[in-house]
């Protein structure tokens, strides 16, 4: 067994299409969304630097609560923006010099000028809106309770702190991490290429490598046991390469455990290897077909799980409920958010037992079509 | 050793198999010599309990053959037409690994491995990826594969299909000493020249069922043909053809191109009769043979056809 396990290994690892799209593929686009838009966390802790220009006296008391409500901002704990009164042409040279991301015109209308698009113009975009989203209750609270004044300021700076997301195990999530987590559970399922090639090599009526094999003493039991665990331990590894490349060198931060993330990789694994064998077992369509079948589900899956979409699971949660508990790629999500974001175990848990038995019932229907099998033609 | 009675296999309307009867003895090299389509990969296949038939029997060591029947695949290796081993292990690798599925000692198959490398003639590759390997060498790794365990029974299924002269006569003297060393040999080929060459007993398939099965000498001895005579570049006119045929011996003549084929029955005296003639009517001719009967002109005179048609 050991002598099978050790040379499928081999095999495996010297073939192209076994290293490349379990391993190679989900590290090059994990690289591609780090660069998309893994740099946006690190950007939300740089301090914006604007400009506050008094364009006109007339609006005074909006003026002055606009200032204030920026000024709440600037000694906010996020130390979101740093603001700095400045002349237009000054502002203007500021700006042309990029010391400043934009300018704040202050008037009767307050209006923001940017010299290009980046987050940090979009997140002045976002404080401008926010303080016109409050400023009718503010006017009214001047013009009514003077002195609630300061309250209210209060309130509307601290608007952005009320709707940030926190989870219920208190971690805060990282709305990108999602994303890795969908690519994780692509990673995954594409073990199903593994797998698939395992299958090939099992059916004497599909290679005559497979012929040479079949009709040696070596039973087939053996020899697909060999072909699992071989693929199993080798799409494990690819994964673990995955899963440390995103933490340690890309330096995405997960939260929780990885050993317990160990074992959502390892069901995942799994998951994916029995699903390629199980393609590779059933039908009798050519080897390119399957592949083709296989990367049709773990796309699709990966899709509804979340991986070009991040709303996407929440959609299907809303609508079809079912296929997020029977999609093996949102299982494997599922179970990453409960290890790093929900720290709830009973769902862990179930998402893992849903993962081992579709696992369990695909390798058993896989077993039971090769085994002993003699073919109508070759 | 081998019983194969009334095998019959059916592809749909096509029957691959029709009542095969073969019987292979320990210690022959048994060649089963056919047109491609004859069924002669089907009738291996069926043997090996790969292909599923529709009727018949197949006993090998005495008992049934069966997909689980590991005791009798234990004593069988077989070389298969495609190559069957793996282009990203080396050549040391693919023996060992195949032998492995047969031998689970480790230091014996050391040995057998070794013993493997050594009568392939591939001691300079053993660290070489066979997909780098040329063609022939290729077909000897294959070779090497199917036969380092050392099995009672090898079955080749057309083993020297493109290769080169030289691999070629390695891979037959391989057989050969294979032979020598014990093991029963099934060879399947449309090569008549390779069947004629190595093995001590043939069976000649067509559409499936064994037409003639005999040594060399008696196939040849069943048939008509004794010696066939040709000259080339001569020009001969209707009555002179028909004079010839009415020479002793002569069977059939054949006129085509300017070259005359003429099978005689028997193998004394048939050359100088056709040239005497020849001269007394003042013919030229141009290059002349005479050919004993080959296995081709067995198939020819039971099928009507040229084996390789």
């Amino acid at each position: 067994m050991l002598h099978l396990v050790k040379y499928s290994i081999l095999v495996k690892v010297k073939d192209f299409n076994m290293v490349f799209w379990p391993l190679v593929f989900p590290i090059l686009m994990a690289t591609m969304f780090y660069f998309s838009f893994g740099r946006i966390t690190e950007a939300d802790f740089e301090t914006i630097s604007v400009a506050v220009v008094l364009d006109q006296e007339d609006s005074a008391t909006e003026s002055q609560i606009f200032i204030e409500y920026l000024k709440k901002l600037e000694q906010s704990d996020e130390k979101l923006i740093c603001i700095e009164e400045m002349s237009k042409e000054q502002a203007k040279e500021a700006l042309d010099e990029k010391k400043i991301s934009g300018i704040f015109y202050v008037g009767n209308e307050i209006r923001l000028a940017v010299s290009r698009n980046g987050l940090p113009e979009s997140i002045l975009q976002s404080v401008l809106e926010s303080y016109e989203n409050g400023k009718q209750t503010i006017l009214k609270v001047a013009a009514t309770h003077p002195e609630g004044m300061h309250l209210a300021m209060q309130q509307l700076s601290e608007y952005s702190e009320q709707v940030k997301q926190v989870s219920l195990g208190g971690r805060t999530l990282n709305g990108n991490v999602q994303f890795f987590y969908a690519l994780i559970a692509m990673a995954c399922l594409y073990g199903a290429f593994i797998g698939l090639g395992a299958a090939l090599s099992l059916q004497a009526n599909l290679s005559s490598l497979a012929s040479r094999q079949c009709v040696s003493p070596t039973s087939k039991l053996k020899r697909i046991l060999s072909e699992m665990c071989s693929s199993f331990i080798l799409h494990y590894v690819n994964v673990w390469i995955l899963l440390l490349y995103i933490r340690y060198v890309l330096r995405q931060e997960f939260g929780g455990s990885l050993l317990e993330m160990m074992l959502v990789v390892l069901m995942g694994c799994i998951i994916g290897v029995s699903m390629g064998i199980f393609v590779g077992s059933i039908s009798r369509l050519g080897e390119g077909a399957k592949g083709a079948i296989l990367l049709g589900i773990s796309m699709s899956s990966s899709f509804f799980a979340g991986l070009m979409n991040g709303g996407m699971k929440n959609v299907v949660e809303q609508h079809a409920p079912i296929i997020n508990r029977l999609n093996p790629a949102a299982l494997i999500t599922d179970a990453f958010y409960c290890v790093n974001v929900y720290e709830d175990r009973t769902r862990y848990i179930r998402s893992l037992l849903i993962l081992g038995v579709i696992a369990a019932v695909l390798v058993v229907a896989s077993f039971a079509k090769t085994r002993r099998e003699r073919y109508d033609s070759i | 050793m081998i019983q194969i009675e009334n095998l019959v296999k059916r592809y749909g309307e096509l029957v691959a198999l029709d009542h095969l009867n073969l019987e292979i003895k320990e210690g022959e090299i048994f060649g089963l010599l056919g047109p491609n389509g004859s069924g002669k990969t089907t009738a291996i296949n069926c043997m090996l309990a790969l292909l599923k038939y529709d009727k018949g029997s197949i006993r090998i060591f005495g008992e049934e053959m069966r997909p689980d029947n590991y005791k009798v695949k234990q004593q069988i290796g077989i070389v298969l037409q495609n190559l069957a081993v793996f282009d990203e292990l080396t050549v040391h690798e693919n023996i060992d690994y195949f032998c492995g599925l047969y031998v689970k000692e480790k230091k014996k198959r050391k040995e057998l491995v070794a013993e493997a490398i050594h009568f392939a003639g591939l001691e300079e590759y053993v660290k070489v990826r066979s997909k780098k390997l040329s063609g022939g060498l290729q077909r000897r790794l294959n070779i090497a594969c199917g036969i380092a365990h050392k099995p009672r029974l090898i079955i080749m299924d057309e083993p020297t299909v493109a290769v080169d002269p030289q691999s070629r006569n390695r891979i037959l003297e391989g057989i050969n000493e294979l032979n020598r060393q014990g093991a029963t040999i099934i060879y399947t080929s449309h090569y008549m020249e390779e069947v004629e060459q190595i093995c001590t007993r043939i069976a000649i398939l067509d559409h499936g069922r064994s037409i003639a099965v005999g040594t060399k000498e008696e196939l040849k001895s069943m048939i008509k043909t004794g010696e066939t005579v040709t000259v080339e570049a001569v020009i001969l006119n209707a009555g002179q053809l028909q004079e010839i045929r009415e020479l002793a011996s002569v069977f059939d003549v054949q006129y085509e191109e300017q070259v005359l084929t003429v099978r005689c029955t028997g193998a004394k005296h048939n050359l100088i009769w056709i040239l005497n003639y020849l001269q007394e009517q003042g013919v030229s001719f141009g290059r002349v043979f005479s050919e004993l009967p080959t296995l081709n002109d067995v198939f020819l005179e039971i099928t009507g056809k040229q084996l390789r048609d």
